[in-house]
């Protein structure tokens, strides 16, 4: 039996009803973008591979797969994520913007591995960026940004997830952990693996260790930043993203369903600061996620204050209402070329015209209207 | 809001109860007399589904279920990947054990340094035990009846979870070393817990207080 059609694990095609979805769904979102003022840029979909993947960052070097490039002798990789792109972008390209720099894209990424059990290996990545401003300002222009676009499609009930990983690495610094053992705590505490963590921290001196089984319990709505005032120790780490937190409980208040989780890290290795996420009722997974990633473009040449947010329009689409086609007008191939003129006015003026070679069904063309010939002219009737 | 947690049938079942009791949650039936793999409780809201031990996290993970109690062992064995695991439950207390044919010498087994045959239904605790004392092993997947493998031949040794220790006695093997301690874990679907807070929330903290010392 032929087995040519089989497609490889986590990898599909997007069929016409979904690619509907998908399309229109895309244009809203890059329209919304642009009037917000951000530009698009389009990334090569493979680049070396070194540019791709900083140094340390495991999670997205397992991800990214590399090939040797027989025209320069050196490792590419296909991008797994478009962030670090714009980063570079913003880092050396458009170096001549000192001020604010918006840009924003769509386009597909490929995992090496699926990132959850139903994730699709060949994500469509959409997502905007925010360059040159560190105030929180920025990370609320961002969240209103991801949670119009979420809003946009039809996704309206939201819950929005902040955490804030500096204090996480503030916590891990002063206590002076390890990179291997910061690594294994930071697996652990996404993990809420409160049995993990005790053995863990064991031996860690105090106010860290009770800092660090505090954390998998401060998730919650707003009153979670005050039980976290109390329970951990007063870094200027721990301080500064409390402050950010209750200004993003104040900013937000009312606007959208919020809740704050300490212990939520799972963003990217690049991220530094504020963490968000949203997530839909019937979704085990979020829908949107985004966060701040101070001086990532540093290994391009300039360090710049970053904040953004992405999403797989691929995974969205499935919650979205689907569409209608439009339905068309048939035109019988015995009347052209008699009706070439008519039929490119029509097509002109944004109507389907679909030429039919077999006599087939109103269902079969999806066509509700027929070209006719009129006297001396043409005119349209209905078809059904 | 509605809330599904996934158990399993037998010990880990009978030893939960108490927990649900403390949640003010008891089920409707017995999954031990009753066939149905959906079974209501007292509360309108909340549901159980009884599903195998080894699928708990899976669940869970799709979040077809909210919320599970699975073995440390399993949840190993799964990953623990889209899981929140914030309690350890107590319950259903065993150990993870390397077992050999009485009379087998272990130890000068390991120190030869030659590859060691291990069946187990827990290959990645196996392969991560030996991994980390140095030891090259071949792992053989087995779905149960373990005790059996080093008997006829097809193991040098056994990694398995050991209660009282009875099967193995009964078979010939002798516990050479232990792995890890195994309980129950509440496992918690991770968008379910920021999406169902207000409903969780109360039942985490009802087990957390009639967790057993």
């Amino acid at each position: 039996m032929m087995r040519n059609w089989l497609l490889p694990e986590h990898i599909a095609d997007i069929l016409p009803a979904t690619a509907r979805q998908v399309e229109s769904a895309k244009a809203a979102m890059l329209e919304r973008f642009r009037t917000a003022g951000y530009e698009l840029v389009l990334p090569p979909l493979i680049e070396y591979a070194d540019s791709l993947v900083s140094e340390g960052d495991s999670a997205l070097d397992l991800k990214t797969f590399k090939l040797d490039d027989p025209f320069s002798g050196r490792q590419l990789g296909l991008r797994a994520d478009i962030t670090p792109q714009v980063a570079r972008i913003d880092a050396h390209l458009l170096a001549h913007r000192t001020g604010v720099t918006r840009l924003c894209y769509a386009g597909s990424v490929v995992h090496a591995r699926p990132a959850g059990l139903l994730s699709s290996r060949e994500p469509l990545q959409v997502g905007a960026e925010l360059y040159g401003y560190a105030g929180i300002e920025a990370d609320l222009e961002i969240i209103g940004l991801m949670l119009s676009t979420l809003r946009l499609v039809g996704v309206n009930a939201l819950r929005l997830d902040v955490g804030h990983i500096a204090i996480f690495r503030g916590l891990a610094a002063a206590a002076g952990l390890g990179s291997a053992q910061t690594a294994e705590l930071f697996a652990i505490l996404q993990a809420k693996d409160v049995g993990s963590l005790r053995l863990l921290v064991a031996d860690v001196a105090e106010p860290y260790r009770s800092a660090f089984l505090a954390l998998p319990e401060l998730y919650g709505p707003a009153s979670v930043l005050e039980r976290a005032r109390t329970r951990l120790p007063s870094l200027p780490e721990v301080e500064l993203g409390l402050m950010q937190l209750a200004a993003i409980a104040r900013h937000l208040e009312g606007q959208v369903e919020l809740s704050f989780d300490l212990a939520e890290l799972r963003g990217d290795y690049y991220h530094t600061g504020l963490m968000f996420a949203a997530y839909a009722p019937g979704w085990s997974e979020a829908l949107a996620r985004g966060g701040r990633y101070d001086n990532v473009g540093r290994r391009f040449g300039r360090a710049r204050p970053a904040t953004g947010f992405s999403l797989d329009l691929r995974d969205l689409v499935r919650i979205l209402p689907e569409r209608d086609p439009a339905r068309g007008i048939r035109v019988a191939a015995r009347h052209l070329p008699g009706a070439a003129a008519e039929v490119q006015r029509l097509r002109e003026a944004g109507e389907i015209v679909v030429i039919d070679y077999l006599a087939e069904s109103a269902g079969a063309l999806n066509c509700d209207r027929e070209l006719v010939p009129a006297g001396e002219g043409w005119q349209v009737i209905p078809f059904n | 809001m509605t809330l599904t947690i996934a158990l399993s049938k037998g010990r880990i079942f009978e030893e939960t109860l108490p927990l649900l009791a403390a949640a003010g949650i008891t089920p409707a039936e017995n999954p031990e007399s009753s066939r149905k793999l959906i079974i209501d409780t007292n509360l309108p809201d909340v549901r159980l589904v009884i599903v195998r031990a080894s699928d708990v996290p899976t669940y869970v993970q799709y979040g077809a279920a909210d919320l599970g109690i699975a073995g440390r062992d399993v949840l190993i064995e799964h990953g623990g990947a889209g899981l929140y695991q914030p309690l350890d439950l107590n319950i259903a207390k065993c150990r993870m054990m390397v077992a050999v044919e009485n009379g087998f010498d272990y130890e000068a087994a390991v120190k030869q340094g030659a590859r060691l045959k291990v069946a187990t239904k827990y290959p990645r605790i196996a392969r991560e035990h030996f991994a980390a004392k140095g030891v090259h092993v071949d792992i053989i997947k087995l779905y149960g009846s373990m005790e059996l493998a080093p008997l006829v031949g097809l193991a040098d040794a056994i990694v398995d979870l050991v209660s009282t220790g009875g099967t193995l006695r009964a078979n010939n093997l002798v516990a050479v070393e232990h792995i890890l301690d195994i309980s129950s874990r509440l496992v918690v679907n991770q968008a379910a817990l920021k999406l169902k807070y207000a409903t969780i929330q109360p039942v985490l903290e009802a087990f957390a207080s009639a967790v057993p010392a």
